[in-house]
């Protein structure tokens, strides 16, 4: 890659080691705390219906905090993917447009087959997904810029001019609401019954976590990956190819998590440095935090109503970017 | 080239022709299509923005607010531009291709009022935002603006509207006869609304169920000062800004409601769509609304499926008497 301001460093202490410790540990279990204050959070009192009321717990409560589980991992992921392959700490799928593809390839599928299933549709999303991250990806590999701050700039307008597409589009055939109702994400609508597609980011996670070497060595640049024996254009492939299945399946049924895949690979990477397979847990966990935490906000601030948890999430990224932004100009 | 020139000749002079006859206002019967017949010569009426003066029959009507379309067309008033996306397919406008097309509210097309020159321009509703351009547009026209006032009770609104547009069209009988069905069927539902029977409104759009405050909330908010029902839901300082809010299953649930009242959205934008579940079905269905009252006795009345693009008298007498049938059914 082509952008010196950053580096990847790659922790010199092995992995293995890292991966078991205690403070890991310490945090699966404050991760699984936080997924029980989820699963009691609600307006429905689990058991003061008597007789035949409606499980709620299994209804509601359950599918939500899963959803949150694999959502939040699967977008903290991405952005942990695509930061290593650009090489560029402001990369993630709200900063590159990626989400925005999503949503134009799921309205170009309501569209033009308005009879699509949901799987359709999220087919849709997740091929409009890779064109553009690969865009993106092209537009960075061809274009040098000096400074890094620039790549996030870029992919905002992108996004916003696809953005804009969409909503010609949806004004066109009438669609704008239901436009603003995907891309508002909410966890309110996840029932069971509704959510069970999301089990497909399992399978990301899964990959991600099986090609993680492979990933950082692709992160320290195509030189270098080269050198040591690597198919630079195929991780290339592989790793956009993840990122535009996981952001297509949770916009098309969660919507926009703005900001989730920067703060968290961020944060990790501020304590612990560069090393994707040791990082990996930590941004798994923290991903899954975070979204669980902003969740809980979004459902009790104006409780019995909602607001969209991208709402909390928008505000929260906001702030950490600018942190960034200020951070990355003092030590850049 | 004779033809063509000719002709052009002659749609000039055609259209010198009717311009001068709308400047001078005449009166006088012509070729062009007149409007409803009836009203003639300078009428009066009072509006929101004060007393308003219309030389009728007008030339050239806009009809913009959604209320008006239904009272409208079943008057056979001809209209010369309308926003024909915002319309539903219920009104027969909309596939009338004489008619210039606005658009919508959105992104409407205000040239185009201009273009054919209207005498009379009906505001209200989405357009209201719009008054003051179009005013500017269309300086000779006259704008009626009888969009329901803030404050004032929304069933007099209602039939004031109709009762002004029957006085501009000489359709006062036809006004009053709206007015007296608007009125019985607001009294079915008064004498036959249960005690003690809570209540919740919702509107439904894209899969989604949402919270319609009572008092406040589009459509149906206004049947709770109606009828005083008991909200089966009520938020402290619930407000404007909780119109239409995202609720989960689970505070439906909670709250308990005896009977929902649906506005189905995509019901008037979006049935045509595969996949469009009616706001019934997406309540009746959830497994989380089982046990909830209004579920299990069937008491899920929903509005017609119009309304959300066709909000005027007829609508709601409409909904009055079905809303009546379902609370007699149950008694």
């Amino acid at each position: 890659m082509t952008n010196p301001s950053s580096t990847s460093t790659v922790a010199a202490a092995p992995a293995r080691r890292d991966r078991l410790d205690w403070k890991l540990c310490l945090a699966t279990l404050a991760v699984i705390a936080l997924l029980g204050v989820s699963l009691f959070t609600g307006v429905y009192t689990l058991d003061g219906h008597g007789e035949g009321s409606p499980d709620m717990f299994w209804i509601t409560r359950v599918p939500r905090t899963l959803a949150l589980v694999l959502a939040g991992a699967a977008m903290a992921i991405c952005g942990l993917v695509m930061q290593l392959l650009t090489q560029n700490r402001f990369v993630e799928p709200t900063t590159t447009g990626t989400t925005e593809w999503a949503g134009l390839g799921l309205l170009a599928v309501m569209i033009f087959f308005p009879t699509a299933s949901l799987l359709g549709r999220m087919v849709g999303a997740i091929i409009a997904a890779f064109i553009g991250t690969t865009i993106f990806f092209a537009f960075l590999r061809r274009v040098s810029l000096r400074s890094s701050l620039i790549v996030p700039i870029v992919g905002i307008m992108l996004g916003a001019v696809v953005s804009s597409i969409s909503t010609f589009f949806a004004l066109q055939t009438n669609m704008l609401q239901q436009l603003g109702i995907w891309f508002a994400g909410s966890f309110a609508p996840i029932l069971r019954g509704q959510y069970e597609v999301l089990w497909i980011v399992a399978i990301v996670l899964v990959a991600v976590f099986v090609l993680a070497d492979r990933l950082t060595v692709a992160g320290l640049g195509e030189e270098i990956a080269t050198n040591v024996g690597l198919n630079y254009n195929r991780m290339m492939l592989i790793g956009t190819s993840l990122v535009a299945v996981a952001t297509g399946v949770v916009t098309v049924v969660v919507g926009n998590l703005p900001f989730l895949g920067l703060i968290v690979p961020n944060i990790v990477s501020m304590f612990r440095g560069d090393n994707l397979r040791s990082n990996l847990p930590w941004v798994f966990l923290l991903g899954i935090a975070t979204v669980t935490l902003c969740d809980i906000v979004s459902r009790t601030i104006i409780m019995p109503f909602e607001v969209p948890v991208s709402l909390i999430l928008g505000v929260l990224g906001s702030i950490a970017f600018v942190l960034l932004l200020l951070r990355k100009r003092r030590y850049g | 080239m004779r033809t063509p020139r000719l002709r052009l000749l002659g749609l000039v002079s055609a259209i010198a022709a009717s311009l001068t006859l709308a400047a001078c206002s005449t009166g006088a019967a012509d070729t062009d299509a007149t409007s409803a017949a009836g009203a003639e010569g300078t009428i009066t009426v009072e509006d929101n923005n004060g007393t308003q003066t219309v030389e009728m029959p007008a030339q050239s009507i806009v009809a913009l607010d959604n209320r008006t379309f239904e009272t409208l067309q079943s008057w056979g008033v001809e209209l010369a531009a309308a926003p024909l996306d915002l319309m539903p397919e219920t009104i027969d406008y909309k596939s009338d291709e004489s008619i210039v097309n606005i658009g919508n509210h959105r992104e409407p097309n205000l040239e185009a009022i201009a273009a054919v020159e209207p005498d009379l321009v009906i505001m209200g509703q989405r357009f209201t935002d719009y008054e003051d351009e179009i005013a500017e547009l269309v300086p000779d026209a006259t704008i009626i603006n009888l969009e329901p006032r803030e404050g004032e009770d929304f069933a007099e609104e209602l039939k004031r509207q109709t009762t002004v547009l029957g006085e501009l069209f000489g359709k006062q009988d036809e006004a009053s006869a709206l007015n007296d069905e608007f009125d019985a069927a607001y009294d079915r539902v008064a004498e036959a609304t249960p005690a003690d029977a809570t209540v919740m409104a919702v509107n439904t759009s894209g899969g989604q169920i949402g919270y319609l405050a009572p008092h406040v909330g589009r459509t149906l908010g206004v049947v709770f000062d109606w009828f005083n029902f008991t909200p089966a839901l009520v938020v402290e300082g619930a407000s404007d800004d909780h119109e239409g809010d995202e609720v989960s299953v689970e505070a439906i649930a909670e709250s308990n409601p005896d009977w929902i009242l649906v506005m189905d959205r995509d019901a008037a934008v979006a049935a045509d769509e595969e996949g469009y579940q009616p706001g019934a079905d997406l309540i009746a269905a959830s497994e989380a609304l089982q046990q909830v009252p209004a579920v299990q006795n069937d008491q899920i009345v929903v509005m017609p499926a119009d309304t959300y693009t066709n909000e005027g008298i007829q609508t709601y007498t409409e909904y009055l008497n079905q809303l009546a049938d379902a609370f007699d059914a149950a008694a």
